[in-house]
């Protein structure tokens, strides 16, 4: 024990308090130097990369065409002028005014303007290479008793005949959500010709950006949304934006032309704004602390379309496959599932429950589903009202204020087999359900879905804080004043 | 040890040093610190007013954010200062004068009375201040688990929700976001109770400035 050590050590101690000292000034100069390092290291650009859907023709196929039509050059005058005649035979009715009354009762022109369908994409192409069955001697009149049950159902059928030479579009197209629609007996989502027409046949490389066709014929309010957005508004005034060649987007730009999908579902919708705004990771590490985390879980739209209201979208994410989970086909919804456990009153978190039935975790494999939560715009609407970027919503309290949280609604969302996500809205108070931690402990957000006992842990600790030293005091007083009292 | 000749007058005590054998806090020691409450009490103003946006308005979040990392930092390159310091001076010793188990258990119970019977009679301390036993075994114990557990605890889960992309692989080793942060607050409402009763404490001296001003000039006053 050095009890009682003389001022003989003061000389040493002031020596170990220089060097300590000089320490310190070190310490501090490396964090400051590792703090600026990061502060100025351009992160990484974490977009995904932007498939290109373009169709892309091997130059093989390209060589081997070339020769086709150097063989069958002499070829091509004459069987151009069968195909005209050939078609000729056709025209000469179906160029008039006429209607064929149909099973449902519904009339349908089945006029063919000979000078629209000439000078359209399809006008050297003669009228039986998509009506096949026609060509086969199958011409629906009451003669061959064969007849159509409904326009759609026609258009539904003849689909089909596009596949024989646009077979890249074509596969394309299955995959999207309106193929989708489609299969699941829609009436409105569209076929090739609701877009491309069935006789005036256009290629879509002028998008009608005035008049939104063909998106805005069932997508109106969408649309109008978009034109008054500053990508609309660039758009129809001919802008560029930024760079000379970079023109500004149109529906197709975002949600692709044949492989259309919903973009609702996070990372698709992210990587394809960073497609164009490239610097944005970098503009956004400048300022906004976290911004990683928040490009990634926070949807564009939510601060760059400022009137948006907004929303908590709760998904299910399997931390081993590291996807999000989706609706399995022909299962039940989501939604009817939790709420037939809620139902049932049995304890605890109706989605711990969930994960234990719904057979994860059988066969040995490793159970990890959490909920994770992005914040969204409420509709697709006010998805497409992205205004210049001086309005951008940039004060964090409009999200981490507490109050800001009652607000806004919370939703519950996973995708179906076909691609679409379906939501339903959930309870706000499942954001800090201390019974819901578990299911939610991947997500917190500042000032956010506080867990309540954590408050009331703090409401203690300030009363005690305060009533020790109280106490103690006033203990303290009392005894002495008691003592004095005595003395006397 | 009554090397205190006289009652020094006010102005005295802030210039003359009492006793040279009682300098008790080095500088390196006091830098911290000071800086290491400063640092506490602006963390803990803006911690408040980013979880409770609601009931305080001090300073915008963001303010509030900003704040909250920069003085984070300052701490944790200041918490290297004692750090540094214990580790490479004979100061360590002040934690552990001597490591008896029996004597340590004997001095805190003795230490407990007194804050609880002896100190409102007007009792002495049990606890003798020297250079190298500093702490009464209360003080020791306490600072110690602070020091070496607590605060660490704190600087790491803060560090990782300071940047949660860099820290995904830790934060997910230990729970996700919501245990890491619900750690951190826990520490932070430690601190808030901490701070209240150390600074009470701190005012049990001979006179409710005495153990404040021990602290600023680094020498022991009562003996």
């Amino acid at each position: 024990m050095k009890v009682g050590s003389t001022a003989g050590d003061s000389a040493g101690n002031k020596q170990a308090e220089l060097s300590v000292l000089t320490m310190f000034f070190i310490c501090c100069m490396v964090f400051s130097g590792v703090l600026y390092a990061q502060e100025t290291t351009e992160p990484e650009n974490p977009a995904t990369e932007i498939p290109a859907a373009e169709e892309k023709i091997e130059p093989a196929v390209i060589e081997d065409a070339k020769a086709v039509a150097e063989d069958a050059q002499v070829d091509v005058k004459s069987r151009l002028e069968e195909i005209l005649k050939k078609n000729a035979k056709c025209l000469r009715c179906h160029n008039r005014d006429k209607s064929k009354l149909l099973e449902d009762g519904e009339s349908m022109s089945i006029q063919v303007h000979r000078e629209e369908y000439l000078n359209s994409a399809h006008g050297e192409i003669s009228c039986v290479s998509c009506h096949r069955a026609i060509g086969n001697r199958k011409h629906p009149s009451k003669s061959t008793n064969i007849s159509i049950s409904s326009e759609r159902e026609y258009s539904v059928e003849m689909n089909d005949s596009c596949r024989k030479c646009h077979k890249t579009k074509f596969t394309q197209y299955k995959g999207s959500v309106h193929a989708a629609l489609v299969a699941q007996g829609s009436t409105k989502a569209p076929v090739c010709t609701n877009c491309h027409s069935a006789h005036a046949v256009e290629t879509m490389e002028d998008y009608h950006v005035t008049t939104g066709f063909p998106c805005k014929n069932c997508h109106e309010t969408i649309f109008n949304a978009y034109s008054d957005s500053v990508h609309g508004e660039a758009r129809i005034n001919g802008n560029t934006i930024r760079d000379s060649h970079i023109q500004a987007p149109i529906c197709s730009d975002c949600h692709k032309s044949h492989e259309i999908t919903a973009l609702g579902i996070g990372d698709p919708l992210r990587a394809t704004c960073i497609g164009c705004h490239e610097n944005v990771v970098l503009l956004h590490t400048q300022w906004l602390p976290n911004a990683g985390t928040h490009l990634d879980i926070v949807s564009c739209a939510v601060c760059h379309a400022p009137f948006a209201k907004r929303r908590f979208d709760l998904h299910l994410y399997d931390n081993v496959a590291k996807i999000p989970v989706v609706q399995k086909e022909g299962e039940e919804p989501l939604q009817q599932q939790l709420q037939a456990i809620a139902d049932e009153g049995s304890d605890g978190d109706p989605l711990e429950i969930w994960k234990q039935r719904s057979g994860m975790g059988q066969q040995g494999q490793a159970v990890d589903i959490s909920l994770r939560s992005r914040m969204e715009v409420m509709s697709g609407v006010t998805a497409h009202q992205i205004a210049n970027k001086s309005f951008a919503v940039r004060t964090c309290d409009s999200c981490h204020e507490p109050n800001s949280r009652q607000r806004q609604n919370v939703t519950v969302s996973i995708p179906g087999a076909d691609g679409r996500k379906q939501s339903f809205e959930a309870d706000r108070e499942a954001l800090s359900n201390v019974e819901a931690a578990n299911s939610i402990s991947d997500f917190y957000a500042l000032g956010g879905n506080k867990n309540k006992l954590l408050d009331y842990m703090l409401l203690l600790a300030l009363l005690s804080g305060l009533a020790i030293p109280i106490g103690h005091f006033t203990l303290g007083k009392m005894i002495k004043e008691k003592i004095n009292k005595g003395e006397q | 040890m009554s090397t205190i000749p006289s009652e020094p007058n006010q102005s005295d005590k802030w210039i003359k040093a009492p006793d040279p054998d009682l300098y008790i806090n080095p500088l390196p020691v006091r830098i911290w610190h000071w800086l290491n409450a400063l640092g506490f009490v602006v963390l803990i103003l803006s911690g408040t007013q980013i979880r409770y946006a609601n009931l305080f308005n001090l300073m915008s979040f963001e303010t509030a954010v900003r704040t909250h990392n920069w003085v984070a930092f300052a701490v944790i390159a200041n918490y290297f200062v004692w750090l540094g310091f214990y580790l490479f001076s004979d100061k360590i010793t002040v934690y552990h004068p001597e490591l008896n188990m029996k004597k340590f258990f004997t001095k805190a119970f003795a230490q407990m009375e007194y804050y609880s019977f002896g100190i409102f009679k007007g009792a002495k301390g049990p606890h003798k201040v020297l250079p190298y036993d500093k702490f009464n075994p209360l003080q020791s114990i306490t600072y110690q688990i602070v020091m070496l557990l607590v605060v660490p605890v704190q600087f790491a889960t803060g560090l990782m929700m300071w940047d949660i992309k860099r820290f995904e692989g830790a934060i997910q080793m230990l729970g996700g976001l919501k245990v890491v942060d619900t750690v951190h607050v826990l520490i932070y409402i430690f601190f808030v109770s901490f701070t209240l009763v150390h600074a009470y404490m701190g005012a049990l001296g001979k006179t409710p400035a005495t153990h404040f001003r021990e602290m600023f000039t680094g020498y022991e006053e009562e003996h």
